[in-house]
């Protein structure tokens, strides 16, 4: 055989590749560019980081990790092993093959490329369907989907229940606590719909990109960011607003936690929580000041934050942006501190971060190293499960990090 | 699979550094190929493939400040690529020996492939040996150039690179006399 006729073969062997596949990769190269701009520019545009950060913070965390893997473990690395030894701390668990059992109990909404899955306490899965967005009801019974402009309510096994088509893309739909209504995006529209699909109607005309959050005390209040950059409080049975405040500057997460008493703002940059309280005149809620914590460092992004669902703690992930590696640090902030205390250090980017329903553990997400962390906030054994790509996309030629949805019910 | 010359993708290297997505998203239509195909034939896994590919652009965005503008893109990213697919293939034999099975789950199965005979014995060579032989015969870098890239003795480059097209070479005798057979 000549060298030719093997260079021939290696050429036009058939290998399984598409356009999309190509495409696929496009995308998050150039979310990963876009990125880069934008932090050499200065802060990116509010649609920039709806649309961009998820993916490109998943695309810097697979590509430092690549760089860094490909350097570390090559023959060429071993200089500068060393470094990265002195510069990064990993007490990361050792990860198991895969998940057999939730840590803790409970049932987690989990978002693939090719749709959201159910994950049962024992670690079964199951698809629900080619959706692009989840989100469970109260209890777990259901589970809101949505595709382009559809959104739809599901058995936990999948089985569609109702569907409504709204006039456009459908984001961010959010389960009231008492389960009678779901808010969601619709463009730039705030609605919201009857939990059997019924009375679909208009909450508010302008929206910033970030999802709504319903007041955890299970009435009709609802939270959101509006397009002119106030987070507003609503009371969705009437229609009428209660209350308002300049919102973050960048705000990219809202949630309303804590047992109801009050409301975490995160950007790419900052945290804070803003106390809410009850008027003795008034009707509606009042807001307080907002209270900022404190994250460690320069040069750091906000890669995740969650309110506890009881407590007013709450986790945050940072990246540190450094010359020479990354790493990435889990912080918790105990009720009334400013000051978090640090969970763990790890080489590369981690990803977004949930509570446990009974606020006791967190699950980290860790896309450089193919893991999920199960973190407990106070004694407990941490668990790492690696695989978690390949888990969530079966027979996909891209194993795109899943993104946790939610982690609901413990029971 | 020279796709453009250096001075062109050194071009394309500045321009990107200066801000130009265009000249990214052309530095990728370039090379994305070659390297997913390079991949492939070192891993024969396609999601892997695809990852390693994705990734070692992705360092190339990481990196494109640090990127010294007088050296080609070419066999940097090349050499990114190929020792990321060995890191995998070694990872991945640890792991089938540490599990002792195959992951829960398999692969696709590929489709009909031109040279089968070839790219199956491809598929039996150790990962380095799979190594060196794309890098000299599919990305056609000299044995200097393969030694410079995987860190190795220009020696230990020729002497994989010789088991492994004699291996090759069996296979594809085998595969002709089978063929005559018939």
């Amino acid at each position: 055989m000549r060298d030719e006729a093997l260079s021939k073969v290696l050429r036009e062997a058939t290998i399984p590749v598409t356009p999309e596949t190509e495409a696929r990769g496009l995308r998050v190269v150039e979310a990963a560019y876009a990125e880069r701009e934008a932090s050499e520019r200065g802060a990116p545009e509010r649609d920039d980081l709806e649309n961009r950060r998820p993916l490109s913070r998943l695309a810097l965390a697979f590509g430092i990790a690549a760089l860094l893997a490909a350097v570390l473990l090559s023959p060429a690395g071993a200089a500068v092993r060393d470094w990265v030894d002195d510069v990064v701390e990993s007490p990361a668990p050792k990860p198991e093959p895969e998940l057999a059992r939730i840590p803790g109990g409970g049932r987690l909404l989990v978002q693939s490329a090719v749709g959201p899955w159910v994950v049962q306490p024992d670690g079964s899965r199951r698809l629900l369907g080619d959706y692009e967005e989840a989100t469970w009801s109260p209890r777990g019974l259901f589970v809101a989907v949505a595709k382009g402009r559809t959104l739809t309510a599901t058995e936990p096994d999948g089985t569609p229940h109702w569907s409504l088509t709204a006039a456009a893309r459908v984001r961010n739909p959010r389960w009231a606590p008492a389960g009678e209504r779901i808010a969601y995006r619709s463009g730039e529209e705030l609605r919201i719909v009857a939990g059997d699909g019924t009375e679909d109607r208009l909450l508010a005309r302008s929206t910033a990109p970030v999802a709504p959050t319903w007041s955890p005390w299970g009435d009709a209040r609802l939270a959101y960011v509006s397009g002119d950059g106030k987070l507003r409080i609503v009371n969705s049975e009437a229609g009428e607003g209660l209350t308002g405040a300049p919102a973050l500057h960048d705000i990219s997460r809202l949630e309303w936690g804590a047992g109801g008493t009050a409301i975490l703002e995160a950007s790419p940059r900052e945290l804070r929580l803003r106390e809410v309280r009850a008027q003795k005149v008034a009707p509606g809620p009042a807001l307080g000041n907002p209270r900022t914590l404190a994250l460690p460092g320069s040069g750091i992004s906000l890669t995740g934050a969650a309110l506890a669902p009881e407590r007013e703690a709450v986790a945050a992930v940072v990246t540190h942006w450094r010359e020479h590696g990354t790493n990435s640090e889990v912080l918790v902030f105990p009720p009334g501190a400013d000051k978090p205390r640090s969970l763990l250090t790890v080489p590369y980017s981690l990803g977004e971060v949930a509570w446990a329903p009974d606020g006791r553990r967190l699950l980290v997400a860790w896309p450089g190293a193919n893991q999920w962390l199960f973190l407990p906030v106070g004694r407990g054994k941490p668990r790492a499960v690696a695989n978690i790509s390949r888990a969530f996309s079966p027979g996909e030629r891209a194993a795109s990090f899943p993104r946790v949805e939610g982690w609901c019910c413990v029971r | 699979l020279q796709v453009e010359g250096d001075v062109d993708q050194r071009r394309l290297v500045r321009e990107a550094q200066d801000g130009s997505g265009a000249a990214m998203a052309r530095l990728y239509s370039l090379h994305w190929r070659g390297a997913y195909r390079a991949a492939y034939l070192v891993v024969h896994d396609a999601a892997a493939a695809e990852d390693i590919a994705q990734d070692a652009f992705l360092a190339a965005v990481d990196a494109l400040d640090r990127f010294d503008r007088r050296r080609p893109f070419r066999p940097w990213l090349h050499r990114i690529v190929v020792n990321r697919a060995l890191d995998w293939a070694r990872r991945e034999a640890l792991r089938r020996r540490v599990d002792g099975a195959e992951s829960v789950f398999e692969p696709l199965p590929p489709p009909e492939q031109t040279g089968g005979e070839l790219m199956a014995a491809l598929k039996e060579l150790p990962a380095e040996q799979r190594a060196v032989v794309v890098l000299r015969h599919l990305l056609e870098y000299t044995p200097g150039e393969i030694a410079r890239m995987l860190e190795l003795p220009r020696g230990t480059v020729n002497s994989r690179l010789r088991r492994g097209l004699d291996r090759l070479r069996e296979a594809a005798e085998a595969g002709s006399l089978a063929e005559e057979r018939q």
